[in-house]
């Protein structure tokens, strides 16, 4: 990021404060005078094996695992989130009273979750507490019951420790959230279906699916106006859930998002890079029911205004169609048909016509579908950056991208070029001089 | 060699064999989630532009020439040994791994008529960079005792007819050199040299591989498989792309 985004950010965060926005609803806490301010969860066990299931499922379904547990221990924190404004840690939230949430009362915990506020102050977004914030009572009661049961673990972090200057003050989030944050619960939609509603829940809520579906701005937060249109998650990309017909999910039926979300491929497109770990971590565990649920809702968004890409002439690739079948077609099909539920097909694949970042990505690192419960087989994308050169890989993804149907925007070497450095990829091979 | 020898050359194998395996193991479990290839799973290409790194001397680079292209000369089915690169080839083998004998058994006892008799061929004790070494010193000194001559310079039927008595085993090339052995590690290296992948730096645009109709490095043959008896004319490909 330029540096002079990162100057004018910090400049509008700390005006926002500066005009005085104390009072404002987003820093409101009366939500949270639903739970209990006495009990401390180092002190607590929950013995209602129920709540403490149900609780289990809500933390799945928010996917608190991907963040907090990192080789450190079960909920231990530790993971290293960069972010334009530095390096951000999360936080130990077992319920170790020292260097974890122990200390933390119910009403401490709902005040962290879902409004931003922790125990060192206001948090950064990266922690999605602005999705959270539209969990229920209900859920929040069952997600702390499950937290009670978690083992403690002993792990002192330093969560901003790796920001810089003005974004390692907390009080500057204060700013943010006036800003960005909306202070409000679930309102269920009263001329919507109960499965609609129930979508919009999982969708905004616990599965914080816009976290990385909805493009941010320069200050981080989420663009309201293009909700759901696509993001960049740096070195991959969240594809476009709205109806669009070109690089979108129109032409989805509920059942096969449904199928996407439990098995990681709804027989066309397969899951990968951090879907795929969404997919394995989270929402394989969603109910059958819920699945349908958040299809049902994403079928109905009306499509983004992304126009048709123009297109790339395929016929004068010179080496895209021998390359094609000599290295891919063996897994992906002759006719980019794929292989059910394990490889992805190209054909009608239209997540992958929009930004090209994943598809890169995958050609020069590989990917690893997800293992879930119905589909086991986690089928590997060798990478292929050790005898593929950039100009090679752009054509190949040309040719992907506008064959059997497809189109898209023509892939610049320069982008795999770019990437090759910044994902650390090996150079190609050369073959000796010939 | 008597039982105590053969339960001592045993027991020493054994003693280097788990010695190796122990510091090489490596547990795996489940999947590994990267698929991108380690570098001692990837192939190593031909290092070219620094010149010859064994083959150093004119006349040794001369006499295996001489030799290559006698055993594949150049025709109306395609170019020598030495046009395919397979001087190259046998060059970048012999200054690595291969060369060093990095894959064979090297260390003592050798009892070589046993072990002969259990192998089924002669077994070396030298690796392949020492005995090229070796046996081309003895194939040039066999020449210029014989025909007065450098090997490389004698007529291709001379030449035919040495590499003949090599290969029959008639020709003694002198103490510590088995001349039929040589003459068989030149016949494969040049064979190898001709129809390797062009990456080790032979077969150059993929001379060999058009010869016998060998279409190359190809993920998957799925799609030809029942086109028996048709000529697919399928164009040959390296494992890294030729242009
Ligand atoms: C996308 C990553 C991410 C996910 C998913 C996530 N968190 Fe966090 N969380 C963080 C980060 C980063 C922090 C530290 C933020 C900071 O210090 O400003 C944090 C902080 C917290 C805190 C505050 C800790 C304290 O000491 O004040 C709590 C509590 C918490 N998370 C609970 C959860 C729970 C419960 C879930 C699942 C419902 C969850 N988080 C999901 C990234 C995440
Ligand atoms: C061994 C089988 C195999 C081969 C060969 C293979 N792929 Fe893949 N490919 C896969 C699998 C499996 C996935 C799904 C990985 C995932 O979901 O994480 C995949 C994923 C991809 C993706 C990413 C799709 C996405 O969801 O973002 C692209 C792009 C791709 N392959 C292109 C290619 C190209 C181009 C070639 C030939 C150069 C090729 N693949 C060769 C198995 C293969
Ligand atoms: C951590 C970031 C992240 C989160 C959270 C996330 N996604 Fe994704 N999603 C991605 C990425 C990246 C891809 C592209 C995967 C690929 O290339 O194979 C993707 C792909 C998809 C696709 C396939 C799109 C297509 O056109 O093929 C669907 C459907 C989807 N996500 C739905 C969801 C839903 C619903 C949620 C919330 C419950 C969600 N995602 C949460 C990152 C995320």
């Amino acid at each position: 990021m330029a540096k002079w985004i990162k100057i004018a950010g910090g400049a509008v965060v700390l005006a926002a404060i500066g005009a005085g926005g104390w009072a404002w609803t987003s820093l409101n806490t009366s939500r949270s005078g639903v739970a209990d301010d006495s009990v401390a969860l180092a002190d607590f066990t929950s013995d209602d094996a129920e709540a403490v299931a149900r609780g289990e499922y809500v933390m799945r379904m928010g996917d608190c695992a991907a963040c907090h547990t990192r080789g450190q221990g079960d909920f231990a924190g530790g993971y290293e989130i960069p972010t334009p404004f530095g390096t951000l840690v999360s936080s130990n939230i077992t319920p170790d009273r020292d260097t974890g949430i122990g200390g933390m009362t119910e009403r401490d915990f709902f005040d962290a979750l879902r409004q931003g506020i922790g125990q060192h102050g206001f948090l950064y977004p990266a922690m999605p507490y602005t999705a959270y914030a539209k969990l229920t009572d209900g859920d929040m009661h069952d997600l702390w019951a499950y937290m009670s049961t978690v083992a403690p673990v002993s792990n002192d972090i330093d969560e901003n420790g790796g920001m810089a200057f003005p974004y390692n003050i907390r009080l500057a989030m204060a700013g943010w959230d006036m800003l960005f944050f909306s202070n409000s619960g679930f309102e269920p939609e009263a001329g919507e279906s109960e499965a609609w509603n129930r979508g919009k829940y999982i969708v905004d809520g616990g599965g914080h699916c816009s976290a990385c579906h909805s493009p941010r701005n320069a200050l981080g937060a989420e663009v309201a106006a293009a909700y759901l249109e696509g993001g960049s998650l740096g070195d991959w990309s969240a594809p476009d859930l709205t109806q669009n017909p070109h690089v979108g999910l129109g032409g989805s039926t509920a059942e096969d998002i449904a199928a996407y979300l439990r098995k990681g491929s709804d027989g066309v497109a397969v899951a990968a890079g951090p879907m795929a770990e969404a997919v394995e971590h989270s929402l394989q565990y969603l109910t059958e029911e819920d699945a349908l649920a958040v299809g049902t809702y994403l079928v109905s968004l009306p499509a983004s205004d992304t126009p048709a890409p123009e297109g790339a002439d395929v016929a004068s690739l010179p080496h895209a169609a021998l390359d094609y079948e000599v290295n891919c077609s063996a897994c992906h099909g002759l006719s980019g048909e794929g292989i059910t539920g394990m490889v992805p097909a190209f054909a009608g694949n239209k997540g992958l016509l929009g930004d090209p970042t994943n598809l890169i990505h995958a050609m020069l690192k590989g990917a690893r579908a997800p293992h879930t419960h119905e589909v086991q087989t986690a089928a590997g994308m060798p990478s292929f950056a050790w005898k593929l050169s950039d100009e090679r890989i752009a054509e190949l993804l040309d040719y992907v991208r506008n064959s059997w149907g497809n189109a898209a925007a023509a892939v610049p070497a320069s982008s795999v070029a770019e990437m090759r450095a910044s994902l650390d990829a090996r150079e190609p091979m050369a073959n000796p001089a010939q | 060699m008597n039982r105590r020898e053969a339960l001592f050359s045993l027991g020493s194998m054994a003693a280097a064999g788990s010695l190796g395996s122990a510091a090489a193991a490596a547990e795996l479990k489940g999947f590994p989630a990267q698929t991108a290839m380690s570098a001692d799973h990837l192939p190593v290409p031909a290092k070219t532009g620094g010149g010859f790194r064994v083959l150093t001397g004119e006349t040794e680079q001369k006499t295996v020439k001489a030799v290559f292209d006698r055993l594949i000369p150049a025709d109306a089915n395609g170019p020598s040994a030495s046009e395919a690169g397979c001087l190259e080839f046998l060059d970048d083998q012999l200054a690595g791994e291969y060369g060093a004998g990095k894959a064979l058994y090297l260390e003592g006892p050798l009892k070589p008529e046993n072990e002969e008799a259990i192998m089924g061929a002669p077994q070396f004790l030298t690796s392949p960079r020492e005995r090229y070494e070796a046996g081309l010193k003895a194939l040039e000194a066999y020449a210029q005792e014989n025909d007065g001559a450098a090997f490389h310079a004698l007529s291709p039927d001379r030449i035919d007819e040495i590499l003949a008595g090599l290969e029959a085993g008639e020709i003694d090339l002198g103490e510590g050199v088995n001349g039929q052995a040589f003459f068989e590690l030149m016949l494969q290296n040049v064979r190898e040299g001709y129809l390797a992948d062009p990456l080790y730096g032979g077969n150059r645009g993929m001379a060999g591989w058009k010869m016998i109709g060998f279409p190359g490095a190809r993920y998957d043959y799925r799609p030809y498989v029942d086109r028996r008896g048709e000529d697919l004319a399928l164009a040959p490909v390296s494992l890294i792309p030729l242009d």
